[in-house]
């Protein structure tokens, strides 16, 4: 069966806003057709969402259901035209997603052309994660919607490679609290690469070009991990405000290091300071501790420290195993935390003698998402020439080139006043 | 050990009283200049000037030394952990030295002395393993103080209390105790302890017992254990996983020659210290045990959960791998008090136990790493958590790479700085001279932690008739926690999970280690490195059954036997119950957990019973019965022979043959054979048995070895050079069996040498009972005579003592050696170096009765031509191996391999 297809155009995508922002909305300034707006990553704990707007039709009281901070680019986007947008929710409130996928009418716009229709006349969206295929009964009932499946790992590798190549400010490194940002040259020293997806559970994905990946390993200590434990020790009631705890702590009180062991010497002799942990946890059993004797902040922060090392250790692990030299660390665990970020750092540099440096992604928790959005373009590749070609004409096109040279300007001066 | 060989040294007898009231007799080497012999020597070795008196068979009595002990030589060794602390020590045992005419002749003969083979002597001894528990540390102290341990034994004449040296003892130590309580020590024993790094003890242990014990390390499958033998030479490099609180990975190249390259902080203390904070438990094995009863699904979130419960197998991961190890915790409304402490304990458990497997495979990988053993208080035997790491390391690898544990990895630290001190002399043993051996109080304690040592003999009879009224319950089948399937969920589910409910190391027993320097390979074996002794695989649990049932029904008549061998006496009749029920409560050991003692064989099973006989000072059960067949046979002895002698060659090689055959119908060991005797008279059985013998028989190589013995045409054969007799049963079996066979090898010109057991077993002869039976038999016949003059079995004392060394040695000789063993099977790779010298020279091997030819060594090549003869006299074995039926006979002749 033949299909109108909308076409994706990606390129010239750029971040829009500074450099501290989080999950910053994607600028799509070539982008001519009004395209499939919604692809959802459905995950363990978290319902990522990525839509496209042609402008900014937020209002103040949407913004409440976003779980998390990005308002700021989405609240002042000086260029119509083409928008990505990247919005998460817990999984356990999938109601609120829905109701928010309700409230901005991403699925009822009656201009649209580019919802793909199926066979029965349903609405496809893209989705991916292991959820889409747990509500995909939920979907079809509450909005008639099908999910089109996107296999995961697939959508997790196409949403890197876009980010990689396309975004620039989108990797950097951070070690001891100082971030710095990473070019990306595509053409030299991208492939292969170490995809480090650390969500509810983690998959360390070895990445070889455009669709052409490995999984080769990941762990089960994630996210879920950190969360599920922390919450059920502390009495914290989400994964932020965990986070937020382990700010004040100290884990000192609850690990036990190997300047404990040896009596606050360094066990020089095989290479561990007194400040390595030895044992996470491990200054609990001898004592006659209990948890109320225990302050939440340290207990968040152990147990950080614990799982952010050991996902580090492993990956260091895997990529010397692969002889690759690029780790990047994606998913939603990391949330932009310093603390984790330093951690992970910490472990790859310590276990690769400082060979290896530990980049992440400024839209970490979004690549399945994203994935699973540019995956419409599966069909047609992005930027060809549309063989059957809808409404919109070639002059529009042009239009756009226009504005594009306008929005550059806008950005590398955006981006010079970051720099300084 | 040959005295003679070590100038000048004292030699004194001392008479030792033993719990018994009997007199016995002990060599004792006095202290002499030789300590400087000694030091002058290569390499590094226990003091001989103070040699032992051991206990007699008492595992746990106290080795008793003289004074004379060198005070720089220590036999204890500690790792004192944060829960647990082992314990090695080290008693000294020599084998009274029987320096008789028959084995110097022998040595002659063989060409055999000490300083041939070895340049100084071993110290024989026995290696213990302890444990206790830290918090109870003066359960320790006393233990130590007890034994004496840290002033080298116990002085039963209470010398070393004026050994003025002992203030400035030191005790090797290792572990974090060793720091802690070192004031303790000082105070309560006047002992230092030396500080050792852990890790090179660990690694010393580890090198030890892979290098030593043969069946040390074992793979963890799905409850399975299966062990591994380690090829001596192609150990290094390995990668060594110590679990305590923390996780070491050490790669280990060789001896001394160690990295640690990896580890990681989620280890032991991790499980505990979140696991008390998750679930309020106070002892690590509280928690363990509670992890039993756990069903992880509620707790972890499986890919299931985030698939609808499918499986992602394009990545390969099924629908119950763990994504997220407490990931189903988040999304519910729930407080902690509403999640089960057992589902939290064995979630955590499987957290724990999978990244550690994990990490340590990228190791192992990272460094071309083909073997990883796991070891540490973390595992401590539990099965569960042994096959959670077994199956993260097959799943990360799959199944390229394979975790192994080991045995005694409890005691790599405390063995390890047991290594270290510099004079043990144990540097270079080898795994063909430790002997591993469970002591009665094995099945009950499981090897794990030792109240007071037992004083002697009454005192572990007393517990055990103590322990039999509470026993019951112990050794009754533990029940299995109730299978659930989907509960184990995770990585295709480890289903061991219930295997014990005794969390500890249970499931294994660590034995007492003999050291005997004087065991040796046997050189004839074809291929040593790929040896197994036993036919029978008992792996398979209905084989096991048999056997175990065989035994119990046997056990009510062998325990008549012994009482009755002893005289049958109130205290023999209480020593015969007290044997009954260790034996019993081995037995149900082995059968609830085969495993438990090492890789277990037919041939253990029965050599563990006769050990167990000996635990209970029945030196010789079989005693009066074995004299009375002796007798009996000896008797129609010359009637026989008169009989051959009137045969052609041909027809007297069959009869000698038949007669072997036939006369290996007597074997107590032997349910069916013990019903016959009811019925006649040896030697009608004998002549009713001989009857019987229809060629062919059910293996029937008899042809082949006619032509190689007389030759066919008018080829003659050269005769063999020398033979090997390994003779079996007493009675008819040796006199009217073997030795016409040995008269008939002798007359062609063929050396022989009888091989028998060194110690009793069933009713077997044993090599101390036989020159007083060939001398017997030497009466009725020239050939034995001068054959056993040869072998200096006896002393003719018509013959001028002039004329004796020139003729006797000239004539072909017939010699008796001790193979080294106390059972009623032998295993080749240990045996007695007496053995292994008259080897040397034989071509010819003659494997006699079912322990030796059968239930051993039936499928066992040899470098030299080999015969096996045996009557089977087991229903199940006959149609097993032979697919015959019992009384079926087996005459295999295999030409020398190669």
């Amino acid at each position: 069966m033949v299909r109108s297809m909308p076409h994706l155009d990606v390129s010239g995508a750029a971040i829009h806003g500074n450099s501290e922002d989080r999950d910053p909305a994607i600028l799509l300034p070539n982008q001519s057709d009004n395209i499939s707006h919604l692809a959802l990553d459905i995950g363990g704990s978290l319902i990522k969402l990525v839509y496209f707007s042609r402008q900014d039709n937020l209002v103040d009281a949407d913004k409440t259901l976003l779980g998390v901070s990005n308002d700021s680019s989405i609240s002042s986007c000086p260029i119509t035209g083409g928008m990505l947008h990247f919005v998460k929710f817990e999984s356990w409130k999938i109601d609120d997603c829905l109701q928010f996928i309700q409230s901005k009418q991403l699925l009822r716009r009656s201009d649209s052309l580019s919802e793909i229709q199926n066979n029965a006349g349903n609405v496809l969206i893209k989705a991916t994660g292991g959820g889409a295929y747990a509500y995909a009964d939920l979907f079809k009932d509450k909005f008639g919607v099908c999910l089109d499946k996107e296999d995961e790992m697939d959508c997790l590798v196409a949403g890197a490679n876009f980010l990689l190549k396309a975004i620039r400010y989108e990797v950097f490194t951070h070690i001891e609290g100082q971030k710095e940002f990473v070019q990306i040259d595509p053409k030299e020293d991208l492939f292969p690469y170490l995809l480090v997806n650390i969500g509810s559970g983690v998959s360390i994905i070895k990445v070889n070009g455009d669709g052409s990946y490995e999984r080769v390993s990941g762990t089960h200590l994630g996210g879920g991990t950190y969360c599920g434990q922390g919450m059920a020790m502390t009495g914290c009631e989400s994964f932020d405000e965990l986070i937020e705890l382990s700010q004040q702590g100290d884990n000192t009180p609850i690990d036990l290091l190997v300047g404990d062991i040896y009596g606050g010497g360094d066990y020089s002799k095989i290479g561990l300071s007194a400040s390595t942990i030895a044992s996470s946890f491990g200054k609990i059993m001898p004592g006659k501790k209990k948890l109320k004797d225990c302050r939440p902040e340290d207990i968040s922060l152990s147990l950080l420290r614990m799982i952010s090392y050991n996902i580090g250790q492993i990956a260091y692990l895997n990529a010397c195993r692969y002889g690759i030299k690029r780790i990047y660390f994606g998913g939603f665990f990391i949330r932009g935390n310093a603390y984790t970020m330093n951690t992970i750092s910490f472990a790859i540099r310590y276990w690769s003698k400082g060979a290896a440096e530990a980049m992440f992604l400024r839209h970490e928790g979004f690549l399945g998402a994203l994935g699973a959005f540019l995956s419409c373009e599966k069909q047609i590749p992005v930027g060809a020439p549309q063989s059957i070609s809808n409404a919109k004409g070639g002059g529009f096109k042009k239009a756009y080139h226009l504005k594009f040279k306008r929005f550059c300007t806008k950005i590398s001066s955006v981006m010079q006043r970051s720099r300084s | 050990m040959d005295t003679t060989s070590i100038p000048p040294k004292l030699k004194e007898e001392i008479k030792v009283e033993d719990e018994k009231g009997k007199d016995r007799e002990k060599d004792i080497i006095a202290p002499t200049t030789s300590t400087m012999i000694h030091r002058s020597s290569s390499r590094p070795q226990l003091d001989l000037s103070g040699a032992a008196i051991q206990g007699n068979f008492e595992e746990r009595d106290p080795a008793i030394l003289l004074p004379n002990q060198s005070d720089d030589i220590f036999h204890l060794a500690l790792d004192i952990g944060g829960s647990l602390i082992k314990l090695i020590y080290f008693s000294r045992h020599e084998d009274h030295l029987v320096d008789d005419k028959r084995k110097k002749t022998l040595k002659e003969r063989l060409g055999l002395s000490n300083g041939s083979r070895r340049s100084y002597p071993i110290l024989g001894g026995r290696l213990h393993f302890v444990k206790f528990e830290t918090r109870k540390i003066n359960e320790c102290l006393d233990f130590i103080h007890s034994k004496q341990l840290h002033r080298g034994g116990i002085d039963p004449r209470g010398w070393s209390s004026e050994a003025p040296n002992n203030d400035n003892a030191v005790i090797k130590a290792t572990g974090g105790g060793a720091y802690r309580f070192t004031d303790l020590f000082k105070e309560r024993l006047g002992v230092s302890l030396d500080k050792e790094d852990e890790m090179d003890c660990l690694v010393a242990g580890a090198n030890f017992l892979l290098k030593a014990i043969r069946h040390e390390a074992f793979t963890h499958m799905e409850g399975q254990k299966e062990f591994v033998q380690i090829d001596q030479n192609d150990l290094f490099p390995y990668l060594l996983v110590n679990i305590g609180s923390g996780v070491s990975m050490i790669k280990v190249d060789g001896d001394g020659s160690f990295e640690r390259v990896s580890g990681t902080n989620v280890g032991g203390g991790t499980y505990w210290g979140l696991g008390k904070l998750l679930t309020k438990c106070k002892s690590f094995d509280e928690l363990l045990e509670l992890s039993q009863r756990g069903d992880n699904k509620v707790i972890d979130m499986l890919v299931g959960d985030i698939y609808g419960g499918m499986d992602y197998s394009k990545i390969g991961l099924s629908a119950s791998t763990i994504a997220s190890s407490f990931g189903k915790t988040i999304s519910e409304n729930k407080e902690l008090e509403d999640y089960s402490p057992e589902d939290i304990s064995l979630s955590l458990l499987r957290m724990i136990s999978y990244n550690i497997g994990q990490i340590a495979y990228l190791n192992a990988l990272r460094f071309g790493l083909k073997r990883i053993f796991f070891g540490g208080f973390f595992i401590r035997g539990h099965a569960y958590t042994m096959d959670t790491i077994s199956f993260a390391v097959h799943f990360w690898s799959q199944g390229a790479a394979k975790a192994m544990f080991l045995r005694h990895e409890g005691f790599l630290g405390a063995l390890g700085a047991f290594m270290s001190y510099e004079k043990h002399g144990l540097d270079d043993l080898m795994a063909h001279q430790l002997v591993e051996r469970f002591p009665m109080g094995a099945p009950y304690v499981g090897g794990t932690i030792h109240g007071p040592p037992l004083a002697g003999l009454s005192e572990k009879i007393s517990w055990m008739e103590k322990f039999v009224q509470k026993g019951t319950e112990i050794l009754a089948p533990v029940p299995m926690a109730a299978p659930r399937t989907t509960g184990l969920g995770g990585f295709e589910s480890p289903s061991s999970k219930g295997n014990t409910l005794r969390s500890d190391d249970a499931a294994l027993n660590v034995g007492v280690l003999h050291l005997v320097p004087t065991l040796d390979v046997f050189p004839l074996l074809a291929d040593s490195r790929t040896y197994e002794p036993n036919t029978i695989d008992l792996s398979d649990h209905s084989e096991l059954e048999y056997w175990f049932t065989v035994l119990s029904e046997h056990l009510p008549d062998l325990v008549d036997k012994a009482v009755a061998s002893e005289g049958g006496t109130d205290d023999a009749k209480r020593r015969g119950d007290a044997f009954a029920r260790a034996f019993s409560a081995h037995l149900a050991r082995l059968m609830e957990e085969p495993a438990a003692y090492g890789k277990l064989g037919l041939a253990n099973l029965l050599e563990l019973r006769e050990e167990c006989l000996r635990e209970f000072q029945f030196v010789d059960a079989y005693r009066s019965i074995k004299q009375r067949e002796n007798e009996a046979s000896l008797a129609v002895l010359s009637d026989l022979l008169t009989e051959l002698d009137g045969m052609n060659e041909e027809s007297r090689l069959l009869a000698l043959i038949e007669g072997v055959l036939a006369a290996n119908i007597f074997d107590w060991g032997s349910r069916a054979c013990v019903e016959l005797y009811h019925k006649g008279t040896i030697i009608e059985i004998y002549r009713m048995s001989r009857k019987k013998m229809q060629r062919p028989w059910q293996v029937d190589d008899y042809d082949l070895f006619k032509e190689r013995m007389l030759g066919s045409g008018d080829k003659k054969p050269r005769p063999h050079k020398r033979a090997l007799l390994f003779v079996d049963n007493s009675g008819a079996d040796i006199v009217l069996g073997m030795l016409p066979l040995a008269r008939e090898l002798l007359r062609r010109g063929t050396e022989v040498v009888l091989v028998a057991n060194s110690l009793p077993a069933l009713n077997d002869v044993t090599a101390m009972e036989l020159p007083e039976i060939v001398a017997e038999a030497a009466k009725h016949c020239d050939i034995l005579r001068k054959a056993a003059e040869a072998g200096g079995l006896l002393v003719d004392a018509m013959t001028n003592i002039q004329d004796l060394s020139k003729d006797s040695l000239s004539s072909t000789p017939l010699m008796v050696v001790e193979n080294g063993c106390g059972s009623p099977c032998i295993d080749f790779r240990q045996v007695s170096s007496e053995l292994a010298a008259a080897a040397k020279d034989a071509d010819l091997i003659i494997l006699e009765g079912m322990g030796r030819a059968l239930h051993t060594n039936f499928n066992e090549r040899f470098k030299c031509d080999t015969l096996k003869l045996a009557m089977v006299k087991n229903q199940r074995l006959a149609e097993k191996l032979i697919k015959g039926k019992i009384y079926d006979s087996v005459c295999r002749y295999e030409a020398a391999a190669g």
